[in-house]
């Protein structure tokens, strides 16, 4: 079987260390990175996230993947200009102030970090100034919040009202149980993620790739 | 009190309605293996006397409880730990376990409290957990005031979150006029749960 396509089939199939070790292969047979990158890991995890929307994957196996083609994107960093590592996207998350629930924004974390973006992790009870100065701090692209009750989901308006008063540029993705599209469009936050995978997709898709 | 988690109710709760792979399956018990040592459940409920400055859950009933019940601070410890330790998929399973077992644990105090409610002549009562149904957050402060000499372990944050997270409070109401009974219909996952079978 061809390397790339070993790879590609060691992250389907979530196996951490066998994707790592077919990357180094691939390196040491001086595959081209971007291939690596293009046809191995990240077609493998785009397939991972439509069969996750599909109800064919559940979250553990994604995280499985996610870590595999985060393990062989370590190996391949080295091997990217700076150039290259920028393009990917920056995004800040965290759990939207006064709510400390953090495992579904840990899951998002995770799999935004497996895509290849660059992640600053927030925590939780994040006030809302702090997430527009980090994101101003590290130029990211996109901030994404997570809330777990109606009773602190109110605080994600208060990020828009804070990217709209200072005219910023970040796109905003929200997430959570008691979060939804309409909730989404009357805050005037970019996009709902309905869940992990979606979430990614989003992501993906205001940043063009 | 020990309480068990099912392998296959630990499955569905993931998401899996048919058995995974061998991989998961060995995980996932062997997740459910560590629970004895990373769960200690406590419990406590409180009649309530007062008629005064009661929340309006429980106005006008003729028996009034407040209770509360956590997990202990170590199985969240060992999912951090596991997050740490870059094992996402194990720390979101055994945190799935541990949100199992405070569900049963609230399931089984509200039993005693339907218990000692049969022994005092009332049958049918109502609980509610503040941040639902119109009970506000901050009501959190009187359930835990009322409860403050139990030493549940239980502290709340200044959002009125609890920490240990795998904890959980109400509040129950029998006798007099019952309003409202629970409904999935509400909920924003209605469509897609998978615990509705």
């Amino acid at each position: 079987m061809d390397i790339i396509k070993e790879i590609y089939e060691a992250v389907m199939e979530g196996k951490v260390d066998e994707a790592s070790s077919r990357v180094q292969q691939a390196l040491d047979s001086k595959v081209e990175v971007n291939e690596i990158l293009n046809k191995g890991l990240i077609a493998a995890m785009d397939v991972v996230g439509e069969k996750f929307g599909e109800g064919e994957l559940f979250i553990p196996q994604v995280l499985w993947s996610a870590k595999a083609m985060q393990g062989g994107m370590n190996l391949l960093k080295p091997n990217f200009s700076s150039k290259d590592l920028a393009e990917k996207g920056t995004v800040v998350i965290g759990t939207a102030k006064g709510d400390i629930h953090d495992i579904g924004k840990n899951l998002v974390a995770i799999m935004l970090e497996g895509s290849g973006f660059k992640v600053a992790d927030l925590g939780v009870d994040v006030t809302p100034e702090r997430f527009v100065e980090k994101a101003v701090e590290i130029k990211a692209d996109v901030i994404a919040m997570s809330a777990l009750l109606t009773t602190t989901m109110q605080s994600m308006g208060e990020v828009m009202s804070l990217i709209q008063a200072k005219k910023l540029p970040f796109k905003v993705i929200i997430g959570g149980a008691p979060v939804d599209q309409a909730f989404c469009q009357e805050i005037g936050a970019d996009a709902y993620g309905m869940d992990a995978a979606d979430g990614l997709r989003k992501v993906k898709g205001f940043l063009g790739r | 009190m020990n309480i068990q988690v099912h392998r296959e109710d630990l499955l569905k709760q993931i998401g899996y309605k048919e058995p995974p792979q061998p991989k998961l399956l060995k995980i996932v018990d062997e997740i459910l293996g560590l629970m004895e040592d990373l769960v200690e459940p406590t419990q406590a409920f409180k009649e309530i006397q007062d008629e005064k400055d009661l929340p309006p859950f429980l106005m006008g009933a003729a028996l009034k409880y407040s209770g509360a019940a956590t997990l202990g601070p170590k199985l969240e410890n060992r999912v951090k730990d596991l997050f740490d330790e870059g094992k996402p998929a194990e720390a979101y399973i055994l945190d799935t376990a541990g949100s199992i077992v405070i569900t049963k644990a609230g399931n089984i105090l509200w039993g005693e409290i339907k218990q000692d409610a049969a022994a005092k002549g009332f049958k049918q009562g109502l609980r509610r957990t503040p941040g639902c149904q119109g009970i506000d957050l901050e009501t959190q402060q009187w359930i835990f005031g009322k409860l403050a000499d139990l030493d549940l372990g239980i502290k709340l944050t200044t959002s009125y979150m609890m920490f240990p997270r795998k904890s959980l409070s109400f509040l129950a109401r029998f006798g007099g006029r019952l309003k409202g009974t629970f409904s999935c219909k509400g909920c924003p996952q209605y469509t897609d749960c998978t615990l509705r079978g």
